[in-house]
């Protein structure tokens, strides 16, 4: 399955007394990869969370495919897209391959075809099943246990991807791989991908379009290469050369 | 006449005493356990319940096990002398460590694991079963452990209200102020405290360490 188009309308959302979306209207397309680039505290986090409901809008609303998800049943809703988060949240109790086909198994997949999953889910991102499916998460790697947070959000094949800093717990030789390996893979799947990021060489290298998130708006949305040539405040281009 | 001797012409009693002795303890322990994690599970879901069930537990536990049994004799249908007042007594000693395990339990599992649970569309009781209960397993499985190893000395109390158990030889040696009946209960009393801690820790390793084995 393809992606399908998210889109935020004059979203607001306050914490308290502390407002930290206010009226953020974004599209994403079906099948880019748009990066959510901005400091932690920015509100990024809490509009990649607002597209599965783990937080619901005060105002305006959120859409996933023409259908606004205040409308859907949230537990129906989340098995629909995929979440990969840093951190990973793997469970430690399960194997590699029961983690993987975790989704899958909501979903009331029966074992075999679950099995069969989780092994083609592991080999799209780089692992053995048969050398890691057994394993514990304990007994991977830091990359390796993100590879198998991509494999899950991945596997009940949702029409979207959020991804929170998945790559954030891995050294930056490892983290680099990662990057290069799901560029790749997103361009060969043609998933809707909602990824945030405070890292802009992370931005920049992953994504189809760029929306910097500030202070609870969006400052500039473009290409990698829109926002490198005009950066559309000194925020932004504050942003980008403090990397640069 | 030795020590050994003495134990040696009264085996069977304390062989009967220590059976029964076992008995109270199991039949407690396990109605503590059905009554306290179940409570304890609600207590993560209701918050508002915890301050009131885990505070009259904690009340229960400041109570002087001689004067709980006391205590209790008196009140009607749960009350007497006999196992069934001891029973209930130990039930309620039985409560706080395995509803305080529990709880502890389940809240101290990671976040970020809890995030991934809700965002792949757990509903809330796939998340309890597939993910708090089995991480809190460990923690309410050493509740339990104290629960037991608690358990095994206040049964020696509730002799006092007629329970049977190896109390009956103690009480019986301070009455008669016979120290050799008194070691008689004591030592097979504080054995069995040992034993149920040992068993009951190796069974929790081997817990934590097969845990979850492939679950699908």
């Amino acid at each position: 399955m393809t992606g399908v188009a998210i889109s935020f309308r004059e979203v607001t959302k306050s914490f308290g007394d502390k407002r930290v979306l206010d009226r953020v209207t974004l599209d994403v397309s079906p099948g880019e990869v748009l990066v959510l680039l901005g400091r932690s505290g920015c509100g990024k986090t809490t509009l990649l969370r607002l597209v599965n409901r783990l937080v619901d809008a005060d105002g305006g609303g959120v859409f996933v495919g023409g259908r606004e998800v205040a409308d859907w049943d949230p537990v129906e809703l989340r098995r629909g897209i995929g979440y990969a988060i840093q951190g990973v949240g793997l469970l430690p109790h399960l194997s590699v391959g029961d983690n993987v086909s975790l989704v899958p198994r909501l979903l009331g997949w029966n074992p075999d075809r679950r099995r069969e999953r989780a092994a083609e889910m592991l080999r799209l991102v780089g692992l053995d099943p048969r050398e890691h499916g057994d394993r514990r998460p304990d007994q991977l790697s830091g990359g390796q246990r993100q590879r198998v947070g991509v494999a899950r959000a991945l596997a009940a094949d949702p029409q979207a991807l959020l991804m929170d800093e998945p790559f954030g717990a891995v050294d930056p030789i490892g983290r680099r791989s990662l990057q290069e390996e799901f560029r790749s893979l997103s361009r060969e799947l043609r998933k809707t991908v909602l990824f945030v990021t405070h890292d802009v060489t992370e931005a920049f290298r992953l994504a189809d379009r760029i929306a910097v998130v500030a202070d609870g708006g969006i400052r500039q949305v473009g290409t990698p290469g829109e926002i490198a040539d005009a950066p559309a405040d000194a925020l932004v281009r504050g942003l980008i050369e403090g990397a640069a | 006449m030795s020590f050994l001797e003495f134990l040696a012409g009264r085996w069977t009693e304390i062989l009967g005493l220590t059976l029964e002795h076992v008995v109270l303890v199991v039949i407690s322990t396990v109605a503590g356990v059905l009554i306290a994690v179940p409570l304890g599970l609600a207590i993560t879901r209701i918050p508002a319940l915890g301050r009131p069930v885990l505070g009259f537990a904690g009340v229960i536990q400041t109570v002087p096990s001689l004067a709980l049994f006391g205590l209790l004799i008196p009140l009607p249908f749960i009350g007497g002398i006999g196992s069934r007042t001891a029973i209930i007594a130990l039930v309620l000693y039985a409560l706080l460590p395995i509803l305080r395990n529990t709880v502890t339990g389940v809240r101290q599992v990671d976040p970020a694991i809890l995030d991934a649970a809700n965002g792949m569309g757990m509903t809330d009781w796939q998340r309890l079963t597939l993910v708090e209960v089995p991480l809190a397993l460990p923690s309410i499985f050493s509740g339990i452990r104290i629960a037991t190893v608690v358990g095994v000395g206040l049964v020696t109390i509730a002799a006092a209200v007629g329970a049977g158990g190896l109390g009956s030889l103690i009480f019986r040696g301070l009455a008669m102020l016979d120290s050799r009946l008194l070691f008689a209960g004591a030592i097979p009393s504080a054995i069995l405290a040992l034993l149920a801690d040992a068993g009951l820790a190796m069974l929790e390793s081997r817990l934590v360490a097969s845990r979850g084995a492939s679950t699908s």
